[in-house]
This record gives C-alpha cells, sequence and structure tokens, in this order.
C-alpha cells in the first residue's frame, strides 16, 4: 500500500472514530434526557402525560328529596358563572380604545344587569388574570351570552341546589353549602345524599377533549340515593303559613308546630317560626330563632327546648292513672293552693279555687294544686319519675340534627329539691321540645304505646328502594289508662271550647308556662292533643312564643290548633266522628 | 479433464508458465428474490416505498376516520349535557308550580278564596253504607 493510501486509510479512520464518538455522545445525552430525566428531576414524563392525559373527576349528581306525595322539595340544576379575563383582553386587544372596551362593558351590563357598568369597567382594568363578574345567571342569560361569542368572557358552570318551594319545610331540609348538607335532612343524611364521585383518564387533544383512540379508564360515579319524606307539602304549607298569621297577630316572638302520625310515628309536618329561604341561606345569617338563642337554621321543634307547662298535667295523670293510683273521679279539695312541708306553696293561676274537684276537672280547669297533689301526694318521687323517663323526657329522638334532649332534676340529681317535683307536676322545672311533647301525646293516643317518629320514609339508592317500618319504641302506659286518660281529655276540650269544632272529638290539654326571672305576661302558650279522639289520627302541637295580644294556651294557640285540626280531617277526608 | 490425446502427448518435467493475459470477468448482478419472484434492488426500494405510501395512506385514512368519530362523540356529549341541563330545569319549573304556594297564588288570581272553617255544615245521615268498589261484590 503506498504511503499516500495509507494516510487517506488513517485520515478515514479518524474521521470515522471521530463520528462514532459524537454519535455516542449523543447516545449519551439521548439515554440522559430519554431514560434519566423522565422519571426524576424534571420528570419529563410526567409533564408529558400531564399535558395529554388528564384525569377528570366525574362529580355524583346530589340524590333528590320528595314529599309523601312524590312532590320535589329539593333538587338540583346547573347554573352559569360569568368570568372575563382582564390580562388576556389587554394582550388580544393591545390597541383597544376606551370606547371599544366601554361597548363590551356596555353589552355585557344589557345581559347582566345586576351588575353595574362601573364595576365592569373597575373588573376589565383590574390587571388580573381571571375576575368573576356575576354568580348564578339565569339560562336565559347564560343563552344571550353564548349567542353573542363576547372575547375574553366565558361561562363557568356549576351545579347547585334549588328548593323549588321556597321556604316550605326550610328547617326540616336544611340546606347544601359547597357541595356538603348542613342542617336537617341535607345534613342528616349527606353522605346517602352525596353518592361517590367517579374519574375518567384519558388522552386528549388540544382542546381537552378525550380521544376515543386513546387510552382511557373510566370508574362510574355512583349517583346519590333520592329520599322521600313523611312531610305531606300542602298540609306542611297550610301549617306554616297559619303559623306565621298567628305570631304576627299574637305579636309573638316566633312559634311551633308539630304533626305527628298518631298510629305511626310519622312526621307530617314541623314548622317553626321564624324560618328562612334555603336557596339564599345566606341572606338569613343574622337572624335568630328560638327566642333569640339561636341561628333561625335551628329546626325550633328538635332544638327549642322549652317549659311545658299544664300540657304536662296529662304526664302526671297518666303516671297516676297507669298505676292506678287514681280514677278519672277520684276527688281532691282545691281551695286554690297547696302547701307542702318542704316545698313552697303552689297555687292556681289567679289564685282560683274549685272546691271538690274530680281528676277530670284537675284537667278542665288546668288547676296546678290537682296536680301537684297527685304528684307529691299519690305518686311520690319514685312513682312519678320512672314516667318521665318512659315518656322520653331528657332523651333525644334521633330524628335529625342538631336536637336538644331538654332535662329535668330528678332524685339522682346534686341539686333536686321536693320543690321540683311538685312544680314538675304542672310542667315547670322541666325543659322538654316540642317534638318530645308531641310524643308524649302520640303514645296516649296510640293506646299507651310509642312509637319512634320519623321523617325519611323511604330510600331509593340508584333502584335498590328501602321504606322505613314503623318502629314501637316501648309501651309507656296501659291501654286502659291511655283510655281513661283520653277520655278526661276530651271533657277538658269541650269545657273550654277553644279546640273543639263541629263534626269531631278532640282531645286536648293547653299549656301557659311562665319563665322564671321573667314577667308573668311573658309566656309560653301551648296546645298539645289529637284528633278525632274516638280514632285518633293526627297529633298536634302547637307552642307559640311570648305572645303579647293574649297569653294563654287556649287564647293564643288554641284558635290554630284548631284551624289546623279542621285542615288535617278534610284533606285526608276523616269521617266526623261526632253529630 | 485433460483428455487421453493430451495425456499421451503430455512430456513430464515443469509445465511451461502460461502467458499473463488481462483477466476479464462479468459481475454478474444480485438477484433478490423477495416474495417469491426475482427483483432487483431498485425495483425493491421502490415497491416498498410504494406499499408503505399505501399503508401510511390507509393508516391516515383510519386516524382521520376516528379523529371525526371523536369529534362527533365530543359533539353528542355536548348536546347531551345541554339536555340534561334544560331537562334539570325543566324538572325544576315543573316542581315550582307543583308548589303548594304557588298554586294558592294562582287560585287567587282566578277569584278563588280559602274555605272558611265556619261555614262548613256536618250533616248525620243514619244507615248511610259505602259505595262499594268496582271489583267487590256487595254484601247483602
Amino acid at each position: 500500500m503506498s504511503a499516500e493510501l495509507r494516510r487517506a486509510r488513517n485520515r478515514q479512520m479518524i474521521i470515522f472514530l471521530l463520528v462514532c464518538l459524537a454519535m455516542l455522545g449523543l447516545l449519551g445525552r439521548l439515554y440522559y434526557w430519554q431514560v434519566l430525566q423522565s422519571h426524576s428531576g424534571y420528570r419529563l414524563a410526567d409533564q408529558a402525560n400531564a399535558e395529554h392525559i388528564q384525569n377528570l373527576i366525574l362529580d355524583a349528581p346530589r340524590g333528590l328529596i320528595f314529599d309523601a306525595q312524590g312532590r320535589i322539595l329539593a333538587t338540583n340544576v346547573v347554573r352559569d358563572d360569568v368570568y372575563i379575563e382582564p390580562i388576556q383582553f389587554a394582550q388580544d386587544h393591545p390597541d383597544a380604545s376606551q370606547a371599544e372596551l366601554n361597548a363590551l362593558v356596555h353589552n355585557l351590563h344589557q345581559i347582566l344587569p345586576a351588575v353595574s357598568e362601573d364595576s365592569l369597567g373597575k373588573a376589565f382594568n383590574s390587571g388580573r388574570p381571571t375576575v368573576r363578574i356575576a354568580t348564578s345567571i339565569d339560562p336565559a342569560q347564560s343563552q344571550r351570552l353564548r349567542s353573542l361569542r363576547l372575547p375574553d368572557v366565558f361561562l363557568q358552570p356549576r351545579t347547585q341546589r334549588t328548593y323549588p318551594a321556597g321556604n316550605l319545610a326550610a328547617q326540616i331540609l336544611g340546606f347544601v353549602q359547597n357541595g356538603q348538607g348542613v342542617y336537617g335532612v341535607e345534613g342528616k343524611y349527606n353522605t346517602l345524599l352525596s353518592g361517590k364521585p367517579g374519574s375518567f383518564t384519558a388522552e386528549t387533544d388540544l382542546n381537552g377533549n378525550p380521544l376515543t383512540v386513546g387510552a382511557s379508564a373510566e370508574q362510574k360515579a355512583v349517583n346519590g340515593a333520592n329520599l322521600t319524606l313523611t312531610i305531606d307539602s300542602t298540609v306542611q304549607y297550610m301549617v306554616q303559613t297559619a303559623l306565621a298569621n298567628i305570631v304576627q297577630e299574637t305579636q309573638a316572638q316566633g312559634g311551633t308546630v308539630v304533626i305527628l302520625n298518631a298510629r305511626t310515628g310519622a312526621v307530617v309536618a314541623m314548622a317553626g317560626e321564624p324560618t328562612f329561604d334555603p336557596n339564599h341561606y345566606g341572606d338569613f345569617a343574622d337572624k335568630k330563632g328560638c327566642l333569640g338563642s339561636e341561628d333561625v337554621y335551628f329546626n325550633p321543634a328538635l332544638y327549642c327546648a322549652y317549659e311545658p307547662g299544664s300540657t304536662m298535667k296529662s304526664v302526671t295523670m297518666a303516671a297516676a292513672l297507669d298505676q292506678k293510683l287514681i280514677t278519672p273521679d277520684t276527688t281532691l279539695q282545691d281551695p286554690g293552693y297547696i302547701t307542702f312541708p318542704d316545698a313552697p306553696t303552689v297555687y292556681n293561676w289567679e289564685n282560683r279555687g274549685y272546691g271538690t274537684e274530680t281528676m277530670t276537672g284537675v284537667l278542665e280547669h288546668s288547676a296546678n294544686v290537682g296536680a301537684a297533689y297527685v304528684a307529691d301526694k299519690i305518686l311520690g318521687a319514685d312513682r312519678f319519675y320512672p314516667y318521665l323517663k318512659k315518656f322520653g323526657f331528657g332523651q333525644t329522638t334521633g330524628l335529625v340534627s342538631p336536637e336538644a334532649s331538654g332535662g329535668y332534676r330528678s332524685t339522682t340529681s346534686a341539686d333536686w329539691t321536693p320543690s321540683d317535683l311538685t312544680r314538675q307536676a304542672f310542667g315547670q322545672s322541666i325543659q322538654a321540645t316540642p317534638l318530645q311533647m308531641a310524643m308524649v301525646y302520640q303514645a296516649i293516643a296510640n293506646g299507651g304505646v310509642m312509637m319512634r317518629p320519623y321523617l325519611l320514609a323511604s330510600v331509593n339508592n340508584n333502584g335498590r328502594v328501602i321504606a322505613t317500618q314503623p318502629q314501637e319504641l316501648r309501651r309507656v302506659i296501659g291501654v286502659d289508662a291511655a283510655q281513661q286518660l283520653t277520655g278526661m281529655l276530651v271533657s277538658a276540650a269541650n269545657f273550654n271550647q277553644q279546640a273543639t269544632f263541629p263534626g269531631y272529638s278532640v282531645a286536648v290539654k293547653t299549656g301557659t308556662a311562665t319563665t322564671q326571672g321573667l314577667d308573668m305576661d311573658q309566656t309560653e302558650a301551648s296546645m298539645a292533643g289529637f284528633v278525632p279522639a274516638s280514632n285518633p289520627q293526627f297529633v298536634i302541637l302547637v307552642k307559640i312564643d311570648r305572645p303579647q295580644t293574649t297569653i294563654y294556651g287556649g287564647t293564643a294557640a288554641g284558635p290554630l290548633w284548631r284551624s289546623i285540626a279542621q285542615q288535617l280531617v278534610w284533606h285526608y277526608s276523616i269521617p266526623p266522628d261526632q253529630a | 479433464m485433460y483428455s487421453l490425446e493430451e495425456r499421451k502427448g503430455a512430456t513430464f518435467g515443469p509445465a511451461p508458465e502460461p502467458a499473463l493475459q488481462p483477466l476479464r470477468t462479468i459481475r454478474r448482478r444480485r438477484q433478490l428474490h423477495p416474495f417469491f419472484f426475482r427483483m432487483g434492488p431498485v425495483a425493491l426500494c421502490i415497491t416498498s416505498v410504494l406499499l408503505i405510501g399505501l399503508m401510511a395512506v390507509l393508516y391516515l385514512s383510519q386516524v382521520g376516520q376516528a379523529v371525526s368519530a371523536n369529534q362527533a362523540l365530543q359533539n353528542m356529549r355536548a348536546e347531551q349535557t345541554d339536555l340534561q341541563r334544560q331537562n334539570e330545569d325543566l324538572v325544576n319549573i315543573i316542581a315550582q308550580e307543583q308548589s303548594p304556594e304557588y298554586i294558592e297564588q294562582n287560585a287567587k288570581k282566578l277569584g278563588l278564596v280559602p274555605a272558611d272553617a265556619k261555614n262548613v255544615q256536618v250533616m248525620e245521615t243514619h244507615n248511610l253504607k259505602p259505595i262499594p268498589k268496582q271489583d267487590q261484590t256487595i254484601q247483602p
């Protein structure tokens, strides 16, 4: 081989080696970026996946709430929030004149009159990437905005809870805040109503739309369960309206009504005044209920414990009748007061004396003397307090949260005195919620058997329906005692004529409770009972808080009780039981 | 092989060196045999390019159809979402119009008034039998 050829071959070899070296270098660099950096450091593989693989959360639609007749009380709708992009607008229209901006602002204001042009102008000049200018706009407004295709304005859909009947049963339903139920049924059954969100992972195109040809994985969302309540919307509306009217007429601070099915314990209606509109719950944040002590969102039937007053006398009589210690015709001497060696003297209202008085007469006259006599002289603490427990005082029902338990001092309490016994006999020194008092009369109406109160008639969980069965809590008093007591309450109703109406027998007891530390005219006026007395169908409790025009249970709560009872028997076509 | 005459005429001793002559060879083209028939490399390249091009066209056609289908699916999903939204709005409107407050307001507009309990009369009718349902036999 000649020297020239050898030199040429050597040059070739050197160049070849240099090229090989360069290739090796490139390969090494490739390995560095493709392998080493893909899952660590810059995490390039993850970044690439993040750009074209998206994981979407599939929201589960919240379950609907129906009333007993299948009418919707709570449902879901999608409403748009309106956003503008001020920075993007400035970039897209660098030479935009004030006139162009004003035109855009004017167009927006035409569609969204609630947003002033001034605030829109400020929003566009805010220098922020996005600004929300309106929330939950009407579908018509959404449609107009979409059709106009305004620059740098976009709509963000959002599912929101809506209550088509307004404030109907608001304190029973509660409301939804940030996707979570609070208060009432929405709060207690939030997990059932929420369902379970799903997920959808897929490769996406430039616009973020999932590709059918790409890999995808989906886990379907589980829809929230639909709930059917025991509430009758028509009765609920009638009760709410009538209660609001009475509270206004009597210049009271508030009121509560509870209606139970006497046989099953189902809650037919439950109203409180004041109330709120769950569609705009935020507007009521400063409003108070429960005589100004709690937010208006609390259900007063479950949370506002009060001293039940003379409606408690039925419990005292029930305890004595059940233990065969008295009969409706057992008599006592009632001079208008009764003294005790170890407790303060108890007086009748306005110190009225009734002479020789039967136990039935004690209820007719609502005589404190008779009740205190029965509790202290006939029953005694040992035979009185077990009945308070059996009747459910001091215990929650578990219906919905929040719920108060009320309470009372008994012989096991450190600060109990005999005065508690004498006063508890006629409903003082004891706290009970309106629902607890309604349950007392439900037990009496149901032959002495107390039923568990319930609001949920059935649950439809994606096709699987579970209906609530009425459940006996316990037998409180015997059938005979219940019948005797019913007769006494009918007699009391007929004696006072405050709750009676043609064609039907009613069994009621009034209550006028004072509050310690307040004037005697600041009362909790109530009436509790059931109709028809011969075949009880409904238990009704009405409580008016601090009425001013008339302070007594019979005159403040009585007219409303009668009106509700009449409406109920008409609505459910209950035949009359007396001429 | 040498013939017998050549062998007979062969003399022993070192063979004479043949005269150097220029070597001529004919290079034969390599023959390739793809697919059971002979094809030159140029033809093979051209054929391969054509085949690859055809496959690419087919592939792109399929991808294009998939993309169109995807777009159509997206449009249908968007339409479904819109219809679902409309349905929810209509359900809400129906629920509003079934609410007792709405019914009462419209009843008042039509001139109806709430029933007054004072005007209710209860009539006592003796020996009144209920009307039996169609599927029940009347008991004597």
